[in-house]
């Protein structure tokens, strides 16, 4: 259903081959960088073979084509219901579509069909209409390329003005919450979009420029102990990340993964949920802040 | 057979990238259940879709070849690369491309016998043209229509072919970013931008899990069946069972973890009378049966347990009341930590917090199962100042399990 050959990259490849040969782009057009957009490592060593030896018989050996029209396929069921499905989720409002002809398609899923039970409650307001137009003047700077200006409420309740270079706007599933990720105003590298309090673009010429990613990474080291399925749980609680896994031991292993420093206390409060079947090894102060709060546990008096 | 980049059936690799990309430290002697030749084509195939994202190290016990992606920077999941790798015939990329073309607009309708004509002439001018006869054509139309892709009509005794009318909505490609990765079965909306012009990515996601890419096939016809209220056959095969069992259930509802990435199926088991998990990613060949007058009864069986759910665990039977254990744990916020206080409320999925005085706040829940609780019970180490479990097993297990923390980072009396 979902696994099938309309939807293979080798078909896309082959569908942009033909759009250009339409054209009548004979010469210029560099078809293994059309295969290598579209497909894997090793396709230009199938697909271009293939059209040029008749193999497939969509091209003669002069590269002219019998197909006449740009190559295009309607929507499948599937894809007709999938859109149908996106259609009644609320953060759809966030964009400003019309969706047209999916009256009598059934949706694939609605919120009766799943639920994602972890996720925090206090999720971002997306059909309120401050938060839509501010999402949408985000939208429209990034895809102009413009800087913004924000009027942002602190942790504090205190208002700050930045003027910044929005990178991307990042979405937690678990936190259900936008962020703007910004470059270029200093401190400031992530706005939560429900603090945001007023929104514009920038369209004076003092503009920054985009300093790209300003993340800075460390890397969190553990050692796992197989108990109660301790490896599956942390590896799979941990598969976001960029890691490896050694095994050192038949019931032990090393964890090696890069983190967000900025994610620090979030990173700690993770490991910690684990208990004594996971232990970081380094860097010394994350394992201090772990030291810290089994100290302050300690003094609760409690265990 | 010769190596290929494509594969027939996603079955084999579903695996193989679920083992590479969680896992990630066994060497190929490790996977002792297939065959050397079918490891190493795999994981050729792997590194020849994922490039960048394969690494590798090497250990005593040899090279081990592992998946590493940060979903946060990627943006789009790799992944969704293997469901577009299905094999295919010489003739179905020839006949889709023309067929397609014959069909341009939907304004056109073609009989079968138009159709054949037509492919015979455009392919007359090769030197050895492919020979479509009216049954392979005939087949393929049947294929599409089932797909939506085509429709038909009768003219008299005719049927007429035409493409389905298009209803991409416009400006869509900043959504589909979007709802590609944070929608269930995102791969669909990964295969409509592909189809998409070149657009901006503007999305970035944090705490992504990435593996039920692999799973989209099961979880779209799950999801179809719950809309027919339709009884399922599924192969079900835990990694610590040898065989897969089949199972005849009734699916419900698809719970997803975000801080974990696992999916389960929660459905009703005739056999046993009661609702359980299945994890999705040890399900397979999924067969829709007839529909079932009890599927809206047992839904709503569903919704009154998932009161008393703080994971996916339930207990056997349909009663709410039957089987839920206590938990109720108490926890110090200082003035300055307004932040724990709306931690403890947002986080907490079922359950109740009261405040007991100016520092004190208690959590008291009654549960199915207290031990998916207990690693967020544990997020508070450094504040929980009681804790009661009517399951007394498990609550001197979180007992020791923090002494053995003391232990493990050397917290002594004399440091505190």
């Amino acid at each position: 259903m979902i696994f099938n050959e309309i939807y293979s990259a080798y078909f896309n490849a082959v569908a942009d081959i033909l759009a250009k040969l339409t054209e009548g782009d004979t010469e210029g057009c560099d078809l293994s960088a059309i295969v290598s957009e579209h497909a894997f490592g090793e396709s230009a060593l199938t697909i271009l073979p293939a059209l040029k030896s008749g193999k497939w018989q969509l091209v003669h050996p002069d590269m002219t084509t019998h197909i006449a029209h740009r190559p295009s396929m309607p929507l499948t069921d599937i894809q007709k219901r999938w859109l149908k499905a996106i259609s009644l989720d609320p953060r759809i409002a966030l964009f400003d579509i019309y969706f047209e002809g999916l009256e009598d398609t059934e949706p694939l899923f609605t919120a009766e069909d799943y639920v994602i039970y972890d996720k925090y409650s206090d999720g971002d307001p997306f059909t309120d209409e401050r938060y839509i137009s501010h999402f949408r003047t985000i939208l429209t700077a990034l895809n102009q390329g413009h800087n913004l200006k924000l009027e942002i409420l602190n942790r504090r309740g205190e208002r700050v003005y930045i003027r910044c270079i929005p990178e991307r706007l990042e979405y937690s599933e678990k936190d259900d919450k936008f962020r703007l990720v910004t470059s270029g105003c200093g401190f400031v590298r992530a706005v939560n979009l429900a603090r945001i309090q007023k929104c514009k673009i920038y369209y004076g010429d003092d503009i920054i420029r985009s300093k790209g990613d300003e993340r800075k990474c460390d890397t969190l080291r553990l050692k796992i102990t197989d108990e109660r399925n301790t490896l599956e749980r942390c590896l799979m609680h941990f598969a976001h990340l960029e890691k490896n896994v050694e095994r050192i031991s038949e019931k032990e292993y090393i964890l090696n993964m890069s983190y967000d420093m900025a994610d620090t206390p979030e990173m700690v409060i993770r490991v910690l949920s684990f208990g004594p079947t996971v232990e970081v090894i380094s860097p010394e102060s994350f394992k201090e802040l772990i030291k810290n709060k089994l100290k302050d546990q300690k003094r609760c008096g409690f265990f | 057979m010769a190596y290929s980049e494509l594969i027939k059936n996603f079955e084999n690799i579903r695996d193989y990238m679920r083992e590479f990309y969680v896992y990630g430290f066994k060497s190929r002697n490790d996977y002792t259940e297939k065959s050397s030749r079918s490891y190493d084509d795999e994981r050729r195939r792997m590194e020849s879709w994922l490039g960048e994202h394969m690494s590798f190290v090497r250990t005593p016990e040899g090279k081990n070849v592992f998946i590493s992606i940060d979903s946060r920077v990627t943006g789009h999941n790799p992944l969704y690369k293997a469901l577009k790798a299905k094999s295919f015939t010489d003739k179905d990329i020839t006949l889709h491309f023309i067929l397609f073309d014959l069909l341009h607009s939907p304004e056109i309708s073609l009989s079968l016998s138009e159709i054949v004509k037509n492919i015979d002439r455009r392919l007359s001018e090769f030197d050895e043209p492919m020979i479509f006869d009216e049954s392979t054509v005939r087949k393929k139309l049947k294929e599409y229509t089932e797909q939506g892709l085509i429709v038909t009509e009768k003219d008299g005794r005719k049927i007429l072919y035409r493409r389905s009318p298009s209803v991409m909505p416009m400006g869509i490609s900043d959504a589909l970013h979007f709802f590609s990765e944070a929608a269930p079965v995102g791969t669909v909306g990964s295969f409509l931008l592909d189809k998409q012009g070149e657009h901006r990515d503007n999305f970035g996601f944090k705490h992504h899990y990435i593996t039920s890419a692999l799973d989209s096939d099961v979880t779209a016809k799950l999801f179809m069946a719950m809309h027919k209220k339709a009884i399922v056959s599924v192969s079900n095969h835990s990694r610590f069972a040898p065989t897969p069992t089949i199972k005849r259930i009734i699916p419900l509802r698809i719970f997803m973890s975000v801080q974990n990435g696992r999916h389960h199926l929660l459905a009703y088991e005739a056999e046993y009378n009661s609702i359980k998990a299945f994890r999705i990613d040890y399900l397979s060949d999924i067969k829709i049966e007839e529909t079932t007058p009890r599927f809206d009864e047992l839904r709503a069986a569903l919704d009154t347990i998932q009161t008393k759910m703080w994971g996916v665990t339930v207990r056997k039977g349909l009663s709410v009341d039957q089987n839920t254990e206590r938990v109720e744990f108490t926890v110090r916020v200082e003035d300055d930590e307004e932040h724990i206080i709306r931690r403890l409320l947002r986080e907490k999925r079922i359950g109740r917090i009261e405040r007991l005085d100016k520092n004190n706040y208690r959590f008291t829940a009654d549960v199915y199962d207290i031990s998916e609780m207990i690693p967020w019970i544990r997020t508070f180490i450094c504040r929980i100042t009681s804790l009661d479990f009517s399951n007394k097993v498990l609550e001197k297990q979180f007992r020791s399990d923090i002494k053995e923390m003391y232990r493990i980072y050397g917290i002594e009396e004399a440091e505190i």
